[in-house]
């Protein structure tokens, strides 16, 4: 490969972290709204105060007047749940900033690029595979995918077994076939009751 | 793919909400627990003693002033943040100065467009995928692509990434540039209601 240049395999690396990882842009976006907003409408309250005009929409002064004195202006059964209110809200942001935020994806080994696959992309391919292995139709498969745990359950036809440890190693070689590890573990569940074949 | 700044992204979510997590626990609080309602009252008497000695000194007018420039400033910080999220689109994928002695001045660009329709084109004929979206980014220094394939229901994501990886080759080879590849195989809502390809 003479003559190509570029090499990338630490952007690459970085690529893969973020696209596995969510940007908390929904929440900021929502967040940065709300505090621009509020912003313009206290620097208006505040410039018609400074030139000595009426108040548009708050009194500044008032408000902060009745805030000084708001526990006892505002009875407790009004105060306590609003305080909880504010605080649970607080409380989302909080966590949508500290927690890890991984996204339903998975990282796919490549030479050349960055690949990620959508847990549903890989959870319908097991599925498929399960189901040839179990050797049942495609509405007896049901395969969840997550980050630690991979649960396939079948339902087999009446009459025919079907063998767990069978599915359970078909999928854990698709599954460690597809995606780069930490492999979830695979987890096999067999109906008790059977349903007429389809 | 984008520049969206994440750092700054959790660093102010997590102060806007310890910020508010500490008002609603106080007004919680101020209602619930009498020492904690004389206490909001003594600290809101004395902020307001001080801003009123402050409006002595220099006039009131002077301090609605200076408040509704903090304001103004605050709205503008937030509204450049709001404008930073998810950029980075880029029109160019190769911009080559040729600097290097022996070589003729001047600038060869290939546009992200070359590069984008070479690869939608030949994403479009495969059976496997319902859609294939191709974007450039600037990232991290370098132009990079973007591809988002939106396979079939079934179509196993190991080789859909390997033959897409295949085509993204044969395109350093055309273009006789390695530029960061970012694959995502993606589960769109179109992806999700067609049926499962039966005769592959």
């Amino acid at each position: 490969m003479s003559g190509i240049t570029g090499s990338n395999a630490g952007v690459t690396a970085h690529a893969l972290r973020r696209e596995l990882h969510a940007s908390r842009a929904v929440p900021s976006v929502i967040t940065g709204i709300l505090v621009a907003a509020a912003c313009i409408l206290l620097f208006l309250e505040a410039v018609l105060k400074a030139v000595g005009d009426p108040p548009f929409l708050i009194d500044l002064d008032a408000v902060a007047a009745a805030l000084g004195r708001l526990p006892g202006l505002v009875p407790a059964s009004v105060l306590v749940p609003a305080g909880l209110l504010v605080f649970i809200l607080g409380l989302v942001l909080a966590l949508a900033a500290v927690l890890p935020g991984r996204r339903a994806r998975f990282a796919v080994p490549n030479a050349r690029a960055a690949v990620v696959v959508d847990s549903e992309i890989l959870a319908a391919t097991l599925a498929r595979r399960a189901r040839l292995a179990a050797g049942v139709g495609p509405e007896q498969v049901l395969v969840t995918v997550g980050r630690r745990r991979v649960e396939v359950s079948v339902r087999p036809t009446s009459g025919i077994p079907v063998d767990a440890e069978a599915v359970r190693q078909a999928v854990e070689e698709d599954l460690r076939g597809t995606v780069a590890g930490p492999f979830p573990t695979v987890q096999v569940t067999i109906a008790p009751s059977g349903v007429i074949g389809q | 793919m984008n520049s969206t700044p994440r750092a700054l992204n959790r660093i102010l979510l997590a102060l806007f909400g310890l910020v508010l997590m500490a008002t609603g626990a106080a007004a919680a609080a101020a209602a619930l627990i009498p020492e904690a309602a004389r206490t909001w009252r003594a600290v809101s008497s004395s902020a307001a003693a001080g801003i009123r000695s402050l409006g002595v000194r220099g006039g009131e007018d002077w301090l609605w002033v200076l408040l509704a420039l903090v304001f103004l400033l605050l709205a503008t910080l937030m509204i450049i943040w709001l404008a930073v999220q998810g950029r980075g689109r880029t029109g160019d994928f190769i911009q080559d100065r040729g600097q290097e002695p022996g070589e003729a001045a001047g600038t060869v660009t290939i546009t992200a467009a070359a590069a984008e329709q070479a690869l939608k084109v030949a994403l479009q004929d495969r059976r496997d995928l319902v859609n294939a979206a191709v974007t450039t980014w600037r990232f991290r220094g370098t132009s990079a692509l973007r591809i988002r394939v939106y396979p079939r229901q079934g179509a196993a994501p190991a080789r859909v990434a390997e033959e897409v990886a295949g085509l993204v080759e044969a395109l350093d080879l055309v273009l006789g540039h390695r530029a960061p590849v970012l694959i995502s195989i993606s589960a769109g809502a179109r992806a999700r209601f067609t049926h499962a390809d039966r005769v592959s």
